[in-house]
């Protein structure tokens, strides 16, 4: 193997632009799958992360009759939370509707404990404010409504006895955060207000749970863990990065085709070479070998050359992030923050630099198989075969 | 006199397809060759000479008869087998060089050595001093692209001999040499095969190369003409 890998590295270097080409365009993948892949996990750690703070906490625990994907659900899906004790957050869900500037907008109305701390919800908005109902609603919420801090709005409910009921609430507050699902079309009030509105004192349809919560049966309640909730940002995720798979196999399948372009074109262009390598005693295993190796020290410079201006590269985009145009993929309905920090885990600088290293070994091993067919003499004459 | 057969053609026929027909190379060859012979193959072209050299390097095997090198059977020898023989008993000078032209004239004289696995020192040794027999040694880090016809042809030899081989198989080393170039090679050769005792065989359809040899085989269509005694270190069939 020695021997292959001297022999090779010379064939390579010697072969000069032919190999620095192939070596370009395979350190080019190499650098774009790392990059695809960094920002990805990147996207999805951030998106983890601002779904805890802001959404999630270290979990949830949910009334049994609501389901937060299920908007039937929402009528009767509340219990008193007189039963919950501990470090948790309770929220009624509610449907409303509003009525900016003539227009109707159905609306979630949550009723939120305003010294809260387990999430990043600014709910100490709510407080010390001299409005009749203060209420929250995100940036997003206001776009879409035309909604501004110190707006009155008409709002409507219904109420326990599912009587309709109207009035007006002022929005004291407009947050900012990277969670869709925590501000397209809900409007936050305190969850005494909503108990007065709706008649259902003492009751939530779910808890967010804080550090420290110790979660034992309770009647009625079923605990989330924060990893369960988690469960489907990451199979969005995983769905986009399967997309974007595709992107980079094809960059990564013109990288192979070159590099098997030249390594079929090498065993007819060097038969005399091969020829003369088996009349100096190279036996036909060897050979193969040769060019096997010749292929894996492609995607082995590739990584060297892909390292160079790639560690550079990513280290300036991890630390300072990637501008993103969040206005234009909020419809994702994942948590996306305005500026991206790829991350460059060890498994995938591994994972990556082992596929691009076995794919060009493969497809050099390919043709090279073709060598083994080859008659020596005619090799040696340079006749096409 | 050294009488040690070294090479032995027994009935040795060969038979290439050529379409739907078959077309015969060699026909029922007898022939013995000593060690330390300078004999050449002569005839022209299509008589069978290259087939020959190629069968007695074991590049080809034969179609009956037997051809027995270094005492081994070449019908009989695995494709590894056979790479073992070319890489310790036999050189190779072809008529195109056939020098590999990423690697430096060093590196090309070199690469005999790196398939035994020679040291990097014994290598060193080994490759100056045979680009020292050939003349070379002061063109050692050029390419093949830079060299003339007769250095090329040189470092051929060189190549082929570093290993110091039991027996060199020539090609028409001298067809695409001027006249000047092909004495001296040919001297080269001479001294090579006093010095080492190698057995050289060549092709050639060359007259000039035939007043260095010591045996001249005359193959016509396959089938041996004449084989002449020139000089009485070479023995006969």
């Amino acid at each position: 193997m020695n021997q292959a890998l001297r022999l090779a590295y010379r064939n390579l270097v010697g072969a000069g632009l032919r190999t620095w080409l192939n070596v370009g365009v395979l350190s080019f993948t190499f650098v774009l799958i790392l990059f695809y892949n960094g920002l990805i996990d990147g996207w999805n750690k951030q998106a983890k992360r601002d779904s805890i703070a802001w959404e999630i906490g270290q979990g949830q625990i949910i009334h049994k009759d609501y389901d937060p994907l299920d908007p039937f659900t929402i009528l009767d899906g509340h219990g008193n939370i007189n039963t919950i004790k501990g470090n948790v957050s309770p929220v009624l869900v509610q449907q409303s509707t509003i009525y900016p500037e003539g227009r109707s907008i159905s609306t979630l109305l949550k009723g939120v404990s305003t010294n809260q701390s387990i999430t990043q919800l600014p709910t100490g908005l709510l407080l010390n404010t001299d409005a009749n109902i203060p209420a929250l609603i995100g940036k997003n919420m206001s776009n879409k409504s035309g909604l501004k801090e110190g707006d009155e709005v008409l709002i409507r409910w219904r109420d326990s006895e599912g009587t309709f009921d109207a009035t007006n609430i002022t929005i004291v507050g407009i947050f900012e955060s990277t969670v869709p699902t925590i501000d397209a079309g809900q409007i936050y009030i305190p969850i005494e207000k909503l108990w007065e509105l709706t008649g259902l004192e003492n009751h939530a349809s779910y808890f967010i749970v804080g550090e420290g919560y110790e979660h034992k049966e309770i009647q009625d309640w079923e605990f989330n863990s924060q990893s369960s909730l988690l469960e489907t940002l990451d199979a969005m995720i995983e769905t986009k990065k399967a997309s974007g798979t595709i992107m980079y196999l094809l960059l990564m399948a013109i990288a192979l085709l070159a590099i098997f372009d030249t390594q079929v074109l090498s065993i007819f262009r060097r038969q005399k070479e091969i020829g003369t390598y088996i009349a100096l005693g190279m036996t036909r295993g060897e050979v193969i070998r040769l060019f096997t190796v010749e292929g894996f020290m492609y995607s082995v410079l590739a990584v060297i050359l892909g390292s160079i201006y790639g560690i550079p590269l990513l280290w300036f985009l991890a630390k300072n992030g990637i501008p993103y145009p969040v206005e234009q993929v909020q419809d994702f309905g994942v948590p996306i923050s305005d500026t991206m920090y790829p991350v460059f885990s060890l498994g995938l600088i591994a994972g990556t630099l082992l596929l691009v290293v076995v794919s060009a070994t493969i497809v050099s091993y390919l043709p090279a198989r073709k060598i083994s067919k080859m008659n020596p003499v005619d090799a040696i004459k340079g006749k096409l075969q | 006199m050294n009488t040690e057969k070294i090479i032995t053609l027994e009935n040795v026929v060969k038979r290439f397809k050529v379409g739907d027909g078959e077309f015969t190379a060699l026909k029922d060859i007898n022939l013995n060759f000593d060690k330390g012979e300078f004999a050449g193959l002569v005839g022209p072209s299509g008589s069978g000479k290259t087939t020959l050299l190629n069968i007695i390097g074991s590049l080809d095997s034969p179609t009956e008869g037997t051809a027995t090198v270094m005492g081994k059977s070449i019908s009989e020898l695995s494709h590894k087998e056979s790479a073992l023989l070319r890489n310790h008993h036999i050189g190779f000078i072809f008529q195109v060089y056939n020098l590999l032209p990423v690697y430096t004239v060093y590196e090309n004289v070199e690469f005999a050595l790196l398939l035994q696995n020679h040291s990097a020192e014994e290598r060193k040794k080994a490759v100056m001093d045979a680009l020292d027999w050939v003349g070379i040694a002061d063109m050692a880090n050029k390419k093949p692209a830079k060299l003339s016809g007769g250095e090329g042809q040189r470092v051929a030899i060189a190549r082929a001999m570093v290993k110091k081989p039991q027996i060199l198989l020539a090609d028409e080393p001298t067809a695409n040499l001027d006249a000047e170039n092909a004495h001296a090679i040919l001297q080269t050769m001479k001294s090579l095969n006093k010095e080492l005792d190698t057995t050289f065989l060549f092709s050639t359809h060359d007259e000039k190369v035939m007043k260095y040899m010591d045996r001249i085989i005359h193959l016509r269509d396959g089938s041996v003409e004449k084989d002449e005694i020139i000089n009485s270190k070479s023995s006969s069939k």
